[in-house]
């Protein structure tokens, strides 16, 4: 990564797997697919002889495209590069973003509950999301499409773990 | 036996209702219809209460508080002991006159909502409200590991902490909250004034204002005005404010009207905030309130100093939370970043202004926004003065905010995981976000634009070893 160079903290260690890339990729294009009917509509119900709405015709279509190439072409890859996960033996550490980067850390001991949760397109994929909660309503680390069966596993982990190490939680 | 206040907060209610009504049958049937209104709405309300109160109970069993109520749709909430962070018992003028008291119970909220659940039990007499908070919050065996080596294990001495000094009165009409007060009071007057039938509203004449005198007088009047309102305000609320340490537990009383006792336990003090607007730190004052875990939004409770001078509330912080030393600045480029994002806003309108001027030759845009980019610079400024970060041996401060600054020092245990955050203009900045993650008050308080490389080093000062998993 070029960012390396400057990053405040240490990467985690595990990426993602790959089927992440096809999953951003599907939402790029759905997105893609949505604002162009809303275009069309837009261009065949608005009338466009006007001054403000005269430069619909072709910005229109210019900005999806720049829409498709960001959304379809740029950012699963960025997305994909920049997201890391790992879990040490003191605490669970995540990397998400693609333009700003999150670093969050939470020490298994202040785990208060994990959530597994799998949208239809995490599904079709094979992916889940893992959440650690805390008593911080900030302090949420989310480790967005790992595999489904991993997923659980690192679940069941931690959430076997905290109880062990747990101290007051708070 | 108990009699039950509800009835004229309800027969309060009522006359919203009631107005209208009374519009419409109109008062042109003289004082019987009046007089018969004032009796219904008295007997409804009267009838509602008692049906209320014969459908409420409460018990505090040894694990749990159990209150039931509803008129038909029943309910039963149950609150654990072990999650009740705090018991506040008031005592409205209506309360005092009766011998009564309301007593709220706070209940840990979830990690999802940060909002605290509150349990109201209203009408009981004085005596059973000080057993119920009394039992409720009985010292219960401290949590191994978390015993805080500031609260005192002694017999059950009181130590008064502060006390209010009525000449702090004289800082409310610098503090927002404060002159809120005579304002609301004046929306409500023309808010009542609309809702009366025309019949009754006061005949004013429009007031002829003529000449700079008196236009200079009108304003210093409302000024005057409104700065006594704020200071009757404050008063009201914070009259005979005293704060004590008693058996483990942080206790404050208060007001003018209704007295409020509120009741927290050290042990579940994170840190502390004292906080300052603008107006307040011109005149050298501050207020600070407690981070308590599971409190939530219930902000008002942690209240410790509501308002008073700067050196008070530094000293008050102190002996709750350690002083982890003087803070330190944040680099250069924190300061350019906040001049920057500071002028922004005016350079946008500027730029939108020059484009009218050159367009249709209206001026007035590109003036104001070369005045906001101007004003910009001391407020970028500013920004960048207030903020600060510190890590000593036992708690941590951080310190951000320009139009109300806030600072906040926090154990270090108090931390249950770190945020860092980088945008792309932070990166090539070599900047970077933290954000504390705490289980109390508003859930996480950031250092803003610190060094990339002292992101490592404060950290792992600021909480215990599991924060080395972010060094390289």
């Amino acid at each position: 990564m070029t960012a390396t160079g400057s990053a405040p903290v240490r990467e985690p260690a595990w990426p993602l797997p790959r089927a992440a890339i096809r999953l951003w990729v599907t939402q790029g294009v759905i997105g893609t697919v949505f604002w162009a009917v809303v275009l069309v509509l837009a261009l065949a119900l608005l009338p466009t002889d006007d001054a403000p709405l005269s430069a619909l015709p072709w910005a229109g279509p210019a900005l999806l495209a720049l829409y498709a190439v960001v959304a379809i072409g740029l950012q699963p890859w960025i997305r994909f590069r920049v997201h890391r996960w790992e879990v040490t033996p003191e605490a669970v550490y995540a990397l998400t973003g693609w333009l700003t980067r999150t670093w969050t850390l939470v020490p298994i001991a202040r785990i208060q509950t994990v959530d597994v949760t799998r949208g239809v397109l995490q599904q079709a994929y094979g992916l889940a999301t893992v959440a650690v909660l805390t008593a911080s309503s900030q302090g949420t680390v989310r480790v967005p499409h790992l595999p489904a069966g991993v997923a659980e596993q690192v679940a069941t982990d931690l959430a076997r773990r905290a109880e062990q190490v747990r101290d007051e939680a708070t | 036996m108990l009699v039950h206040t509800v009835t004229f907060k309800q027969a309060r209610q009522l006359v919203p209702v009631v107005l209208p009504l009374g519009a419409v049958i109109g008062f042109d049937g003289g004082t019987t219809t009046v007089v018969l209104l004032a009796v219904g709405v008295t007997l409804a309300s009267l009838g509602f209460a008692a049906l209320n109160w014969s459908r409420f109970g409460y018990t505090d069993g040894p694990t749990a508080v159990v209150v039931t109520r509803g008129l038909l749709a029943r309910s039963a909430r149950t609150v654990p002991r072990d999650r009740i962070r705090g018991v506040e018992v008031e005592g409205p003028l209506l309360h005092r006159l009766l011998g009564l008291v309301r007593v709220r119970i706070d209940a840990a909220a979830g990690a999802t909502t940060a909002e605290g659940e509150e349990v109201v039990v209203d009408g009981v007499t004085r005596a059973e409200g000080e057993r119920l908070r009394a039992g409720l919050l009985q010292r219960r065996p401290a949590p191994d590991g978390a015993v805080d080596p500031a609260a005192p294990e002694a017999a059950p001495a009181t130590e008064e902490l502060a006390r209010f000094d009525p000449r702090w009165l004289l800082y409310a009409p610098l503090a927002g909250s404060y002159l809120a007060v005579p304002v609301a009071a004046v929306g409500a007057l023309f808010r009542l004034l609309d809702e009366l039938p025309r019949q009754l509203r006061p005949d004013v004449d429009g007031v002829h204002l003529t000449g700079w005198l008196a236009v200079v007088l009108a304003v210093g009047t409302a000024l005057v005005l409104l700065a006594l309102g704020a200071v009757i305000g404050a008063a009201v609320v914070n009259w005979g404010f005293r704060l004590v340490r008693r058996d483990g537990a942080l206790v404050a009383d208060r007001g003018l009207v209704t007295r409020r006792h509120t009741e927290l336990e050290v042990d579940r003090i994170r840190g502390v905030s004292v906080s300052a607007g603008l107006g307040l730190r011109w005149a050298g004052a501050a207020r600070v309130s407690a981070l308590v875990t599971g409190l939530g939004a219930a902000q008002r409770r942690g209240q410790l100093l509501p308002l008073g001078p700067r050196a008070e509330a530094d000293r008050l912080a102190g002996l709750l939370v350690e002083d982890p030393g003087e803070l330190r600045r944040h680099p250069a480029a924190a300061r350019r970043r906040q001049v920057v994002r500071s002028v922004a806003p005016g350079l946008v309108v500027t730029v939108v202004g020059g484009a009218l001027a050159a367009l249709l030759g209206w001026w007035p845009a590109l003036a104001a926004g070369l005045g906001l980019a101007l004003l910009g610079v001391p407020v970028g400024l500013a920004r960048y003065a207030a903020l600060g970060h510190r890590a000593g041996a036992r708690s941590f401060a951080v310190r951000s905010g320009w139009l109300v600054q806030e600072q906040v020092v926090l154990q270090r245990r108090a931390v249950v995981g770190w945020q860092v955050r980088q945008s792309p203009f932070q990166r090539r900045a070599g900047v970077a976000t933290v954000v504390a993650c705490v289980g109390a008050g508003s859930g996480g308080y950031a250092a803003v634009d610190l060094a990339a490389g002292d992101v490592v080093p404060f950290t792992r000062a600021a909480s215990e070893e599991w924060a080395g998993t972010l060094a390289p």
